[in-house]
């Protein structure tokens, strides 16, 4: 399996050419192309667990990512018998980076996931209060495993390896390594330096690991975006 | 005639140099600038046409600009953020997904055709645009993000979202992207387009409409 994003940063666009056998999976809706010769078969994007209880919770599981995190229900599966490519793209001006797991975890924000292959595994992650307050959803989606992992970004993608601490802006988190630890803090310090900041609540990471953060908040273009409306 | 494409790809606008006598005919509102010299001349082509191009997407008017006894120069662009390309005119002309089209020289006909009944579900591509042309000239493309030429050697599905042009020569019918309307609205993936035969496709690496949706469940409701 060979991959190549073209059109980054501002419109990326992923092309994973697929040899006899193998398979990509990718978020619903995000192909653009494919070869006649890749078959496409929708299924629900949770778990890998089997039977009906397995099933149910998935659908439920699925259905809750939809509806909190703006998530799609459903992955699409690429497969193939003689080979051929798939090109896939996210919705919003954005980049894509490739990460190769080693049985490492890594957690994504709502919406930062697009492709994976491989014997990877997608679970939700219970964001807890944290995961409210940082507006993030209250789950991340948390990739396990060994293949290959595709996300986006709104905006450009920085990786910021993090020796202590760091703190990132809630609208601007795109994923980060599970050995790190999150907490949410704000930004001024205390209640006055939350309001006056206008920085509002961020995550701070401490440990060692690898963040990805994104150039634009998609928050804040709505934001600006809503006054401007006519009424 | 020559055409340059600057500020790729994210903001591309074509700068259009006229020998004298030349003209080049552009979608309505595509005119970023141009020199003092040049005649504009607007064009419906009649009620019926200037309606069908409503239908395709397109503007009711266009304009053409023609330069003097002397040079001139025109800088057009396209409403969306992405990429633009100059197409040769060929013998089979080009199909066009309906926004696509900026400018082309005179002799080019646009003519705006239903594209397969099945179409008619998909809210977009209903209709498109086809360019011929009897003699050599020029197409100018816009797209929404990168833009790029694949070959289809009879094996290729596309969104209609990412469309931007093909060669005439292909074969194309819309369908569902899976084998059911149910699998296939939980694809997400909507209407696709399946290409036979030989040639290009230029296709966008964004799709204006899952922009506009994605963006638009975002917004507050406008009031009535």
């Amino acid at each position: 399996m060979q991959h190549v994003i073209t059109h980054g940063p501002s419109f990326a666009m992923l092309r994973v050419d697929l040899s006899p056998g193998e398979t990509v999976v990718g978020e619903a809706g995000s192909m653009v192309a494919r070869h006649q010769s890749l078959a496409m078969a929708v299924k629900l994007n949770a778990g890998k667990g089997r039977g009906f209880f397995a099933i149910f919770k998935a659908f439920v599981v699925a259905l809750l990512r939809r509806i909190i995190g703006r998530e799609t229900l459903f992955v699409n599966h690429f497969t193939t018998e003689r080979g051929g490519s798939v090109w896939l793209a996210p919705t919003l001006a954005g980049q894509i980076v490739h990460r190769r797991l080693n049985g490492e975890l890594l957690l994504l924000s709502t919406g930062a996931y697009l492709a994976h292959a491989g014997d990877v595994e997608l679970k939700l992650k219970w964001g807890g209060l944290r995961g409210l307050l940082a507006k993030e959803g209250f789950f991340f989606l948390g990739v396990t495993g060994h293949g290959d992992l595709w996300f986006t970004s709104y905006g450009g993608i920085e990786a910021v390896d993090v020796n202590g601490s760091y703190l990132i802006d809630n609208g601007n988190l795109v994923g980060y390594e599970g050995n790190l630890k999150l907490s949410i803090k704000s930004a001024g310090g205390g209640l006055l330096g939350l309001a006056a900041s206008g920085e509002g609540l961020v995550c701070e990471f401490t440990g060692q690991g690898r963040v990805w953060l994104q150039t634009r908040n998609l928050e804040a273009l709505v934001g600006w975006l809503s006054p401007m409306l006519p009424r | 005639m020559h055409v340059e494409i600057l500020y790729r790809p994210a903001h591309a606008m074509a700068r259009v140099h006229l020998a004298p006598h030349e003209s080049i005919t552009a979608e309505s509102g595509s005119m970023v600038g141009m020199s003092p010299n040049l005649a504009l001349q607007t064009q419906s082509g009649g009620l019926l046409s200037g309606v069908k191009r409503l239908f395709g997407g397109e503007s009711f008017f266009r304009n053409t600009f023609t330069a003097p006894d002397e040079r001139g120069e025109l800088l057009l662009a396209h409403a969306l953020c992405g990429d633009m390309r100059v197409l040769e005119m060929t013998q089979a002309g080009y199909l066009l997904q309906s926004s696509a089209f900026v400018a082309s020289t005179p002799n080019v006909l646009v003519g705006t055709e239903l594209g397969g009944l099945k179409s008619f579900f998909s809210g977009a591509g209903l209709f498109v645009l086809r360019a011929t042309a009897p003699s050599p000239g020029l197409l100018v493309v816009g797209a929404f993000g990168g833009l790029e030429e694949l070959y289809c050697d009879g094996n290729l599905v596309i969104d209609t979202g990412h469309l931007v042009a093909w060669d005439a020569t292909l074969d194309y019918s819309l369908g569902k992207s899976s084998s059911g309307w149910l699998l296939s609205f939980l694809s997400g993936e909507g209407l696709v387009c399946h290409f036979r035969g030989q040639g290009r496709i230029w296709i966008q690496s964004r799709s204006a409409a899952a922009y506009g949706k994605e963006i638009g469940s975002l917004l507050p409701p406008r009031r009535r």
